[in-house]
This record gives C-alpha cells, sequence and structure tokens, in this order.
C-alpha cells in the first residue's frame, strides 16, 4: 500500500486551515463594515486612528512577508544557514509589528478607550485583537521553526513541507492584514 | 512505495502498546479506529442524555398546562436538547464514522494527522463535559440552541449558562474544524494507488464534501460565539440596540452557520445511504458520478441559503425572494439523489437486513422532511408556519427520520467491523419497528399542530382540545420511541460479548474495509488489493465483470 | 378556546396565503405519495429470493438523471412564481395617498411578556388585545422593548418579528366582526408560552365607540372600597410599574386605565373576571411563573378592595 501524495499532507492541512480562518475574519471585519459610521459621538475610525502611523508598521509586517518568502526558498535549496538568517529577520520585523499594535493600544487606553466604549472600539478591539493574536501564534511557530532548523531539520522533504506549512501561515497572517488595514484604516478613516 | 520514514516504526510500537496497555490504550490512542469508537461511545452516551431531555420536554407538553417542569426548567432543558443533539450527537457521531471509515476505505493506515485526530476528539469530550456542567453551575443555558440576542445577552441570561454555552461550543468548534481539516488531508494525500477521486466509495466523497462545509460554515460559529462572548464578558456592543448595535447580525452570522451545518448534519447520511443500498440491492449505485457531483451542488448551494431561517425577520421582500430561490433550488440536487436510491433498487435482488430496513425508511422519512422543507423555501407559507409545530416536526424528520436512521442503518452495517460480531437482527427488528411506529407517532402530528397555530418553544399551552389530543399522541411516541433506544442499546451489549462471528466481509460488500480482519489491525490492511474502479472488491469477486471494463472512461484508465 | 389555523383566512391579505399553501401542500404530496410507491413497490417486486444470481449492474441513465433533474427543477420554478404573486398579495409595502410615509394606525410593542398597543391618531393605549374595525386595514408598526418577539394572528396575517431597534410594519386587517387568536412566535424567555394575543374585530361603529371610551381618563372610585384601592394602587408597588391615567404613569407593565373592559388578564392567561382578578393578584406566580408580576402579598381585605377597585376601570 503506498500514498501518492502524502508529502502534502502538511500543505493540504495549511491551505484548508487559511481558508478557514478566512471566513472567521471576514465575519469580524464585516461587523466593522456594518457598524462603521454608527458611533459618531463616541471614538470612532475618523478621530481614533491613524493611518500613517499604523501604515508604517503595516509595512513592516509585509515586509516580514518577504523574508518568509526567502527563508523558505533557502531551505527548499537547502541553504539552511540563509534559512535561519532570513526567518530570524521575519521574527524581528513580526516583534515591530506586534509592539507597535501594543502602543497603539496603550495610547487608547490612555485615552480611556476600551472594547467596550462603543461599537467602533468593540469591533476595532475583535478585529485587530484577533489578529494581533494570529500574529503572536505566528511567532510562537516561527520560534519552533527556528529551534528545529537549528537541530537539522529540513533534510527530509516531509519536514521541508512542513516548514512550507509555517511558512504558508505567516503569508496569511500577512494578506489578513492587508484586508485589516485598508479596510479599517483606509476605507474608515477616509 | 513512497512512506512517511517514521510511520513504520511508530506503528509497531503503537501495537505493542495497544496489546499492553489494554484499557487505557483508549486514553492515549491516536489510532483512527479507537478515536473512531470513543466518538462513537462518547456521542451515543450524550443521546441518551438528550434523548431524557426530549422525554422531559414531551412529559411537560403531555397536557395543557402541565406543571411538571418550571419554565425556566423547560426553557434549559428544550436549549440543551437541541444543543446536546446537534452538537453532542449527530456530528460527533457521524465524526466517529468518518475517522473509522474513511482511512479504510481509502486503503490507508491512519489519519494524514493521528494526533490531530486525538486533539480533536478530547476537545469535542471536554466541551460536551463543559456543557454539561453548566447544570451544576445551577443554570444551564436556556436561549435555544440558536441563542439569539438579546435574549442571550448578559441583560436578559445573566447567569453563567450562556457562557458555558459558548465556551463549549468554541472548544467543540475548534476540534471539529480539526477534524474536517484532517479529513480532508487524509482524502487528498493518503488514498491507496490507483483510488482516484473517481473510485472514492460514496461515503468518502460525502466525507470529504462533509469536510469542506465543516471547515467552511463552522469559523462563522466561532466569530458569533466570540462577539457573544466579548458582548457579554467585555461589555462590548455587536449586538446591543442601545449602542446601535444590530441583533439581526447575530442571526446572519449564525445561520451563516446553522444552515450549512444542516447539510453537514445530513451529508455523510447521504453517505452511508449510498453504500448501504447498493450493498444490499447487490447493484451497482446508479448514477455515481450524479450522485457525488449533486453533493457538491449541495455543499456549494448550502453558503447562499441562510437568511432562510429569517423570513419573518422583515428583510424585504427582495431578499426574501432572493433566498427563496436559492432554497428550491437545493431541493433539486436532493431530489436527484432520492431518485438514484430508488433507481439502485429498482431490478435489484434486496436482501432485507436490518441495515436495509432502516436505510428504506430513511428513504421515506427524509422525503417527507425534504418536502416539508420545500414548503418553507415558499415565503409566505414560512411566514405562517415558521416557529410553529410544524418546523419541529419538518427538522426532525431531516434529522431524526433522515440522518438518525441512516445512522442506524450504518451501524448494523459496519458494527460487524468494529467489533467482529454481528448485532443481532431479530432484536435489530424490534429496534427497527419501535423506532419507526415511536418516530411517526411523535412528530407527524406535529405538523398539524403547527398548522392548528401551536408555537414551538413554548413550555406549555392552553387548553385547547385539538391541541391536547395532538401532544398526547406525540408523548406516547415519544415514550416508544425512548424503548426503541433501550432495544438498541440492550442489543448492542448483548451483541458485542455474545454477537455471531462477523469474518471479514458479512455482507459481501464491495468496498476496501471489507478486506481486512474484523476489527481490522492496528495497521488496517496486510494487503490491500489493487483498486481501478469504486468497487475493488466487485472486481476481485467478479473477475468475469469487473467494474472497470464498464464506460468509455474508466477502460482507457485502465488500458 | 379554540385553535386558530394556518388554513382558515378572516382577511382577504391571508386568503392568497391560503390558497398558495393549500396548492403547494397538494403538490408536496403527489411527490411524497409517488416517492412512497416507488420505493414500496421496489422493496417488495425486487426482494431477493433464495437462489437469485447477481443482478444487473446498471450504472446508470443519462436520460432518466436529466429527466429527474429537470421536472424539479421546473415545478420549482412556477411555485417561485407563485411565491412571488402571494408575497405582493398577502404583504403589500405600506402606502399612503401622497406618497409620504405613511404614519401608522396601530403601535405594537412587544414586552417580557405582554403586548403594548398605541392607536397613536386617537391617543388610545391599551394592553394585549387588539381591536381593529371590520373591513378597514391599519398600518401596524412592530417594535420590541426588551427581547426580540414575532406579532403572529395566524388568520388575519403573515407573522412578523418585533426587533428591538428595528421598527417592522405590517397591514392588520380582519373581513368581518369576530375575535381572533394569536400568540408570540419567537422564543423571547420563560413566559413566551403566556404570551397570547388577542384581536377583537368589531363593526366601524362599535370601533368607534370603544376607541371613545379608551381615550377617557380612568374613571374616579366612588365607594369607599374603591377609594382605598385606589389609595393601594398608588401606595404600594403597584403604581412603579403599572399606568392608571389620573393616577399613575409607569410604563413598565400594562396600561390599566381600562382593564376592567378587557377579555383576559395577563395576556390571555385567565378570562377577565373578579374571581380570577383576585386570583391572580393573590399570587401571580401560580399563574405566570417567573414572569415580572411579584407578588405583593396583599392581605385579604386589601385584595378584595383592590379588585373593587380595579373592577371600576371600565
Amino acid at each position: 500500500m503506498s500514498a501518492e501524495f502524502v508529502h502534502h499532507k502538511n500543505r493540504v492541512l495549511i491551505l484548508a486551515f487559511i481558508f478557514s480562518e478566512s471566513i472567521f475574519f471576514a465575519f469580524l471585519i464585516t461587523a466593522f463594515v456594518l457598524y462603521h459610521g454608527r458611533s459618531p459621538d463616541g471614538p470612532n475610525a475618523h478621530n481614533t486612528l491613524e493611518p500613517v502611523k499604523t501604515g508604517i508598521y503595516s509595512i513592516i509586517l509585509w515586509a516580514s512577508s518577504l523574508t518568509m518568502w526567502l527563508s523558505e526558498k533557502s531551505m527548499m535549496s537547502f541553504r539552511f544557514e540563509h534559512c535561519k538568517r532570513w526567518l530570524e529577520a521575519t521574527m524581528i520585523l513580526g516583534a515591530i509589528f506586534l509592539i507597535g499594535q501594543g502602543l497603539e493600544y496603550h495610547g487608547m487606553f490612555a485615552r480611556g478607550i476600551s472594547i467596550g466604549t462603543d461599537l467602533f472600539a468593540t469591533t476595532f478591539f475583535s478585529t485587530t485583537g484577533f489578529h494581533g493574536l494570529h500574529v503572536f501564534i505566528g511567532l510562537i511557530v516561527l520560534l519552533i521553526m527556528r529551534g528545529l532548523t537549528g537541530a537539522g531539520f529540513g533534510q527530509e522533504e516531509y519536514q521541508r513541507e512542513g516548514f512550507l506549512a509555517a511558512s504558508y501561515y505567516w503569508h496569511f497572517v500577512d494578506a489578513v492584514w492587508v484586508a485589516v488595514f485598508f479596510i479599517l484604516y483606509v476605507w474608515g478613516t477616509r | 512505495m513512497s512512506e512517511v520514514p517514521v510511520a513504520l516504526p511508530v506503528l509497531r510500537k503503537l501495537e505493542r502498546f495497544e496489546k499492553e496497555a489494554g484499557m487505557l490504550s483508549w486514553l492515549a490512542s491516536v489510532d483512527h479506529k479507537q478515536i473512531g469508537i470513543l466518538y462513537l461511545i462518547t456521542a451515543l452516551i450524550f443521546f441518551i442524555a438528550g434523548g431524557v431531555e426530549a422525554l422531559l420536554i414531551r412529559t411537560q407538553l403531555m397536557f395543557p398546562e402541565n406543571r411538571f417542569l418550571q419554565p425556566d426548567a423547560y426553557n434549559q432543558i428544550f436549549t440543551m436538547h437541541g444543543t446536546t443533539m446537534i452538537f453532542l450527537v449527530v456530528v460527533p457521531g457521524l465524526l466517529g464514522l468518518m475517522v473509522y471509515l474513511v482511512p479504510l476505505m481509502i486503503g490507508a493506515r491512519d489519519m494524514a494527522f493521528p494526533r490531530l485526530n486525538a486533539l480533536a476528539y478530547w476537545l469535542y469530550a471536554i466541551g460536551g463535559c463543559l456543557l454539561y456542567f453548566s447544570f451544576f453551575a445551577h443554570d444551564a443555558p436556556a436561549a435555544g440552541w440558536f441563542a439569539y440576542t438579546p435574549l442571550s445577552e448578559k441583560p436578559y441570561s445573566n447567569l453563567q449558562g450562556m457562557d458555558y454555552w459558548a465556551l463549549s461550543l468554541l472548544v467543540i468548534g475548534v476540534g471539529t474544524v480539526a477534524t474536517g481539516l484532517n479529513v480532508i488531508a487524509t482524502v487528498a494525500t493518503m488514498r491507496v494507488k490507483g483510488m482516484s477521486l473517481r473510485h472514492l466509495p460514496l461515503f468518502t466523497w460525502m466525507s470529504l464534501i462533509n469536510s469542506f462545509l465543516i471547515i467552511g460554515a463552522m469559523p462563522a460559529l466561532n466569530a458569533a460565539l466570540v462577539m457573544l462572548l466579548i458582548d457579554r464578558q467585555l461589555h462590548g456592543n455587536f449586538f446591543r440596540p442601545a449602542a446601535g448595535g444590530t441583533p439581526i447580525y447575530w442571526q446572519h452570522v449564525f445561520w451563516n452557520f446553522g444552515h450549512p451545518e444542516v447539510y453537514i448534519m445530513v451529508l455523510p447520511a447521504f453517505g452511508i445511504i449510498s453504500e448501504v443500498i447498493p450493498v444490499f440491492s447487490r447493484k451497482v449505485i446508479y448514477g455515481y458520478a450524479v450522485v457525488a457531483g449533486s453533493t457538491v451542488a449541495i455543499a456549494l448551494l448550502s453558503f447562499g441559503v441562510w437568511a432562510h431561517h429569517m423570513f419573518a425577520v422583515g428583510m424585504g421582500h427582495f431578499l426574501d425572494m432572493i433566498f427563496a430561490a436559492s432554497s428550491m433550488l437545493i431541493a433539486v440536487p436532493t431530489g436527484i439523489k432520492i431518485f438514484n436510491w430508488i433507481a439502485t433498487m429498482w431490478g435489484g435482488a434486496i436482501r432485507f437486513t436490518t441495515a436495509m430496513w432502516f436505510a428504506v425508511a430513511f428513504l421515506l422519512m427524509f422525503t417527507m422532511g425534504g418536502l416539508s422543507g420545500v414548503m418553507f423555501a415558499v415565503v409566505p407559507i414560512d411566514w405562517q408556519l415558521t416557529d410553529t409545530y410544524f418546523v419541529v416536526a419538518h427538522m426532525h424528520y431531516v434529522l431524526f427520520g433522515g440522518t438518525a436512521f441512516a445512522v442506524f442503518a450504518g451501524l448494523y452495517y459496519w458494527f460487524p467491523k468494529f467489533t467482529g460480531r454481528m448485532l443481532s437482527e431479530t432484536l435489530g427488528k424490534w429496534h427497527f419497528w419501535l423506532t419507526f411506529v415511536g418516530f411517526n407517532l411523535t412528530f407527524l402530528v406535529q405538523h398539524n399542530l403547527g398548522i392548528l397555530g401551536m408555537p414551538r418553544r413554548v413550555f406549555t399551552y392552553p387548553d385547547i382540545h385539538a391541541w391536547n389530543v395532538l401532544n398526547f399522541i406525540s408523548t406516547m411516541g415519544a415514550y416508544l420511541l425512548g424503548v426503541s433506544v433501550l432495544v438498541f442499546l440492550w442489543n448492542v451489549i448483548r451483541s458485542r460479548r455474545r454477537g455471531e462471528i462477523a469474518g471479514p466481509d458479512p455482507w459481501d460488500a464491495w468496498t476496501l474495509e471489507w478486506a481486512t480482519s474484523s476489527p481490522p489491525p492496528v495497521h488496517n490492511f496486510d494487503y490491500v488489493p489493487p483498486v481501478r474502479s469504486a468497487r475493488p472488491l466487485w472486481d476481485l469477486k467478479h473477475p468475469e465483470n469487473p467494474d472497470w471494463q464498464r464506460g468509455g472512461r474508466t477502460r482507457a484508465h485502465v488500458r | 378556546m379554540h385553535a386558530s389555523s394556518v388554513l382558515q383566512a378572516h382577511s382577504r391579505l391571508d386568503q392568497p396565503i391560503v390558497h398558495l399553501t393549500i396548492v403547494v401542500t397538494a403538490i408536496m404530496f403527489a411527490i411524497l405519495v409517488l416517492v412512497f410507491f416507488l420505493v414500496v413497490f421496489a422493496s417488495i417486486r425486487y426482494r431477493s429470493r433464495a437462489g437469485m444470481p447477481e443482478p444487473y449492474q446498471n450504472f446508470g441513465s443519462k436520460k432518466l438523471e436529466i429527466t429527474w433533474t429537470v421536472l424539479p427543477f421546473l415545478l420549482l420554478v412556477s411555485i417561485f412564481v407563485l411565491t412571488v404573486i402571494t408575497m405582493g398579495d398577502s404583504d403589500p409595502p405600506p402606502t399612503s395617498p401622497g406618497g409620504a410615509d405613511p404614519s401608522p394606525d396601530l403601535i405594537i410593542i412587544g414586552h417580557q411578556f405582554w403586548w403594548e398597543i398605541h392607536y397613536p391618531k386617537a391617543g388610545v393605549t391599551t394592553a394585549n388585545e387588539i381591536h381593529l374595525p371590520a373591513g378597514q386595514r391599519l398600518l401596524t408598526r412592530l417594535e420590541a422593548a426588551d427581547v426580540i418577539h414575532d406579532f403572529w394572528v395566524p388568520e388575519l396575517s403573515r407573522k412578523m418579528d418585533m426587533i428591538p431597534g428595528t421598527p417592522n410594519e405590517i397591514w392588520l386587517l380582519a373581513d368581518h366582526p369576530g375575535t381572533f387568536l394569536g400568540t408570540c412566535a419567537e422564543f423571547c424567555g420563560n413566559e413566551h408560552a403566556w404570551m397570547r394575543i388577542r384581536v377583537i374585530s368589531q363593526s366601524p361603529q362599535d370601533f368607534t365607540n370603544w376607541e371613545q371610551q379608551q381615550s377617557q381618563a380612568a374613571s374616579v372610585p366612588n365607594n369607599p372600597a374603591a377609594q382605598r384601592g385606589e389609595q393601594l394602587f398608588r401606595t404600594m408597588s403597584c403604581a412603579n410599574c403599572h399606568a392608571i391615567r389620573g393616577v399613575s404613569s409607569a410604563e413598565v407593565g400594562p396600561d390599566l386605565t381600562h382593564l376592567a373592559s378587557r377579555e383576559t388578564l395577563a395576556a390571555g392567561r385567565l378570562e377577565n373576571n373578579p374571581v380570577n382578578l383576585e386570583a391572580w393578584l393573590h399570587d401571580p406566580n401560580n399563574f405566570k411563573p417567573q414572569s415580572y408580576m411579584p407578588n405583593v402579598n396583599l392581605k385579604p381585605d386589601d385584595l378584595t378592595a383592590m379588585v373593587t377597585y380595579l373592577e371600576t376601570l371600565q
């Protein structure tokens, strides 16, 4: 007995997972769009969000997709040292993004804005919070990958496929942020 | 040929472990067969709990103005009944069949991700316990399984029941998605050589499509639950009218999950029927490609019909019409299947085993549920009949007359594979007839109750003669149904120990799970026969007339 | 009490729905009979007998598959057309002669677990029982004060949800005088079962008289027992929730200004007579457990006084 495609199982799993997670985010983002403009008096996208500042952090996050892609390419061509370096770069960029988000939240808390303040705050914190959580989980996954590559991971095909799966997940997290940034920060503040 | 390098030693270790650890092996098992059985047993336990709740409901409704249950207790019980049957019985029961059978049917050793499989089961088991723990916190959820806001929000459900409900469904939901992903990966990558998608057994086809439904629908529920929890625990505003939020958004998100969920609970049942009817009619499934293809159509359409649960919300005629059209459309691929199954029986040599009795009854009962379902796509009829007992009748014809009958058919069919012993046919016939009569007695009259204006989810009702009579009949039917479950349990317990020895292939069947011993060894197969069609064992048994010699494409494939 | 059948219409708006229901049910029933016949026939005709060889393996027929795809499809298309026509006939959009947004003739607000009823044009406020002039359709606005409720009187019109923050509108019409029963049809909490609706259709003359009488302030009690009852109503917690025009103006519970003129108590729970009223006040929980009407523990003679007073509120 033999299965011909078993090596691809990680890839199939992660792609299906990404499909599933996208739908989760779609409903949170829809809530923001649906309720946009229903908080005229309290904090809202116009008087609270700073698209330029967050834009810079966004570019940093998207840059991490590039470094992740380079890391993945290195892994696939057996250049494990390159792979590790690019992976580290990815993690640093991801961490900077999270710090940026932390600072943004901190500023809002300081102005007394929390998740229950009004509809904008509820939808904003829910959407960005869950995205932040995904970035954080991504960082843990990358950390594990870094540990594994340090221990000689990547010689076998199924190991490289596993690495690819982690990489896909990271790209997905960045792609969600494209939607979040352009809907919440650009469309929301236009 | 190409194996995952670590798989073999791990499997050997597993085999030794299962032998030495005995009962304990069940706790730590990552074997898809043990996990499948765990799913089935856990679902059976919750089925008994949900059944007791149903009997309490029917006892309260036996007489008008009955004082057997207080309203809050009644509301908790009907909420728990619905939640239990959907999330803790039907879906995980079907998942149990899926994880047990899919690897066997495709000639694989296990699921693609055995540990993920175990994790998913344990999430379900723990989530189920979490839900039932709410009783010990003196406050089971009481806002219905659909938990419409704002009734389910803090101001109107201020105790912890709703929080238990939301948390447990989140836990279970994550597990369900994990299994969906796992089945997809398994079918996509673990099929034995020769098993193209055109050769998948139909149960596997349905399981695969079902898994796509799961991973597409559950995130909507998870999103809804997260929003509800944010509202309840963090003073969020998602569904708070006072802050500008709209309770209708909950309904949209919930039914985005809720309607595909209906098909999640029905597609594997279609799969079971598509295995059982051919084997006992001794005929190949009629229109294999159509049966599989119509399921894909159902799955796609099922994401576009959710708002037919909301015709009474006042969405406006335009939206009502769109969802009426899509909901009517989905009846077409469903009807196709019924006719294909009948055509499979046509000209066959039908063996009326208990499994076949249940399968034939499924055809009749599910058709009734399906046709009354079409009536709800007719918007003005829905305006009158939604939220009445007519809906209760309709959905029980789909989920009990449909899914439960199919699952019973499947259990009588595969029990020999699971245990190595046959279920008693004598007890099986008793079980069947008690179920059939009890079920129709309980739910047929509920159509009339709905037409006579009885709303659903009421803890009691005024003294109206026609209602009194029909409710009494319904309750008697429910008790009979309760007895039928006892007969089934007795059959399972008795046959597990003393049933007739089954052998590898007691039904003279055609799919790969019957090509190995009953129960299968940990590694599933010593030898997988060549797969050149959807019925590899037929080909093996009928070398003079194999399936792959029929139909142009298959023949070309072999040459 | 009698059941209100979905298959009976007492309004021109509901009539098309009844016709459609009968037609569609007949079609569904015919299909059901066909499937039953095919299944039962196949089960009997093709059951296996001893020594039977494996039957001919028929893989399918394109022609038949197309037949049972296209025929149901065409049938559903025709049902869809009937659906669309009936939707327009039974639930016409709100219109006004000038084309402006029409103002509602009737506002019904769902509460846990009773109905607040306003006739804004006549300035009438009442509860639980709706009076209609026979043959005249009233534009009815449906609102909710707390959770989602649903207004459903099967023999008069479609059901329609009452959603907090999102008002809905329907036309309410009874063709002739009579009493029509309905109920809350969306699960709304503990006493969902006892949110019954009573629609009383009257001749236009009777309706005008009723409106006239309901727009009066409450009658002033003129005997000592009733006066003591009114005093109790003010001093006990009653006035915190219930309005009696001229006495109190709270809006938490039903307006009681003309309580004695109603046919039932507690949203259709009890027939309205002095004995039931006394029993209800003595122990509301006995009749509507876990509703928001508290037991105020009236002493026996206070209870009599209270009933005497409330019975004067014609």
